[in-house]
């Protein structure tokens, strides 16, 4: 249960991170390690360099303002999580940080790197494709913005093509009146969620205006569940029909369940369903909460 | 102040940490753990490796005020940084008030998950903590197979109800 050999490096600017990763093809970037180091304990991955990029001054800025909160790919899940100013413009981020593994896990996890590492049932690229989040990629071909519904391409598979690293994430600030909540199904507390639900409401007062849910750990990516949304609006309350009616919805929108030794496709396709229901319906009973 | 060892990729690589109190400056493969730099090269074998692969938190240590898992690092990682274990907990031969806390309330059994709750624990300050909830959160990064975690909370809950308001139960389960 040792990596097994490989060359280090630690440049000293992105552009020498991008030089180092196009000249070795199989090399892999090192930002927290959380996912990374672990597989290569088992060797599930040997990669012959690793690009160390926690380091990189140019990639710790956490810049927020009332338009959209952008994170640096140095910056930990901890860091995003404790900041006070996220909070302000964008709770949803703690919400869904807090999910993410432990104190410590976190502590040294990036969330750019959670991003890269594209496992179906992280709840960072859920949250990033709910709310529509922008990647910056910076490659020997220059620098291109990349839609987090666009980047994930499938489980541990992402846009990223050869030579290119993650710089930096935007995620947009939601309406004013939305709230967000994470729900899971999981083992144990801090376990990667069987059944995973990000939920994001806009209401005006108790009226719901905007609604966007996304699964995750249910399929190969986090999937938005757009009948769903389609029903929320002007809703506000939900009783027997409309919760049935809702979680038949959910059932539709997940097409393609995976199954797994942790639990049947069939299990998540109803186990989401109720988590949608359960969810929406405790988000209606709080009490109205501004900003998102 | 920023070394230049790791300009060039190198499988060998120049590393200076500071572990509780002392300095450590050696040449070790890039892909050695930390776990393994504070284990064999510091000879601080109070760090236990359980999973390897980041679970069960029997590794944690303290890097610059943050815990972490020593078995998900790499030596090199934490170059230049400062690291504290369970030997640096007790002062003078006695136990620190955590420490104590645990031998009295049968918080451990075999022992081998100790080192990783109280290095948790010792990197946080209980006034961040609302409630026995958000303690239970802080240590479900840690798992134990002996105890059944109630003597745990109750060591922990001991000390942090006395810290924050003597008799309190802010803690309590
Ligand atoms: C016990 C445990 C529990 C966990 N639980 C959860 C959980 O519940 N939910 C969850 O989402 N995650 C969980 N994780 C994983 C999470 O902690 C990782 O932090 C995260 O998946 C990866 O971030 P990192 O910075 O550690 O990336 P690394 O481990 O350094 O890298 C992961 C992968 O992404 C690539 N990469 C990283 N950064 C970049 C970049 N900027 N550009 C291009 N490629 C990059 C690497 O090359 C590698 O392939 C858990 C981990 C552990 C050990
Ligand atoms: S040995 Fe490091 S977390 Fe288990
Ligand atoms: S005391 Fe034995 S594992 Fe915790």
């Amino acid at each position: 249960m040792k990596p097994a050999s490989f060359d280090y490096y630690r440049p000293s600017s992105v552009s020498g991170a991008v030089q180092a990763l196009a000249d070795s093809p199989f090399a892999k970037v090192l930002a927290g390690g959380q996912s990374l180091i672990p597989a290569m304990n088992f060797r599930l991955a040997t990669p012959p360099m690793l690009v160390d990029i926690a380091r990189l001054e140019d990639l710790h800025g956490v810049e927020v303002d009332e338009h959209e909160v952008t994170i640096g790919a140095g910056v930990t899940q901890r860091h995003v999580e404790m900041s006070t100013r996220v909070a302000e413009v964008m709770p949803a981020l703690a919400e869904a940080l807090r999910w993410v593994g432990h104190i410590q896990t976190r502590n040294r996890g990036t969330v750019c790197g959670s991003l890269a590492h594209a496992d179906p049932s992280g709840e960072l690229p859920a949250l990033a494709i709910n709310t529509d989040a922008d990647l910056t990629v910076e490659g020997p071909n220059g620098i291109r913005e990349v839609p987090a519904p666009d980047f994930i391409r499938g489980p541990f598979w992402t846009d990223l093509r050869p030579g290119e690293l993650i710089t930096s994430i935007r995620f947009p600030v939601a309406p004013r009146g939305t709230t967000t909540r994470v729900a899971e199904i999981a083992h144990r507390s801090g376990d990667f969620a069987t059944v995973g639900l990000v939920a994001s409401l806009t209401r005006d007062g108790r009226t719901i205006r905007r609604a966007r849910l996304c699964g995750f750990a249910v399929a190969g990516t986090p999937i938005r569940l757009r009948s769903v949304e389609g029903l929320l609006p002007g809703v506000e309350q939900l009783d027997e029909t409309a919760g049935r009616t809702l979680a038949d919805a959910a059932a539709a929108d997940l097409e393609d369940p995976v199954g797994d030794i942790h639990a049947t496709g069939q299990y998540r396709r109803e186990a989401l369903a109720a988590l949608v229901v359960r969810t929406v319906r405790s988000m209606l009973e709080d009490p109205q909460r501004e900003a998102s | 102040m920023e070394r230049q060892d790791h300009d060039s990729p190198s499988a060998q690589v120049d590393i200076e940490v500071t572990i509780n109190g002392e300095r450590f400056r050696n040449r070790v493969p890039a892909r050695l753990l930390l776990s393994d730099f504070i284990r064999d090269v510091a000879g601080l074998t109070g760090t236990h490796v359980g999973c390897e692969h980041g679970v069960c938190g029997a590794c944690t240590v303290i890097v610059d005020g943050d815990a972490a898992r020593s078995c998900s690092l790499l030596a090199v990682q934490v170059d230049g940084c400062t690291i504290r274990t369970v030997e640096d907990l007790a002062t003078d031969g006695g136990l620190c008030p955590m420490q104590q806390a645990f031998h009295e309330n049968l918080a451990l059994q075999c022992g081998f998950c100790t080192p990783g709750f109280l290095m948790t624990l010792e990197s946080v300050d209980p006034q961040d903590f609302a409630d026995a909830d958000d303690l239970f959160a802080l240590l479900s990064g840690h798992l134990c197979r002996c105890t059944g975690y109630q003597n745990i909370i109750k060591a922990v809950a001991s000390v942090w109800n006395e810290a924050i308001e003597p008799h309190g139960g802010r803690f309590q389960s």
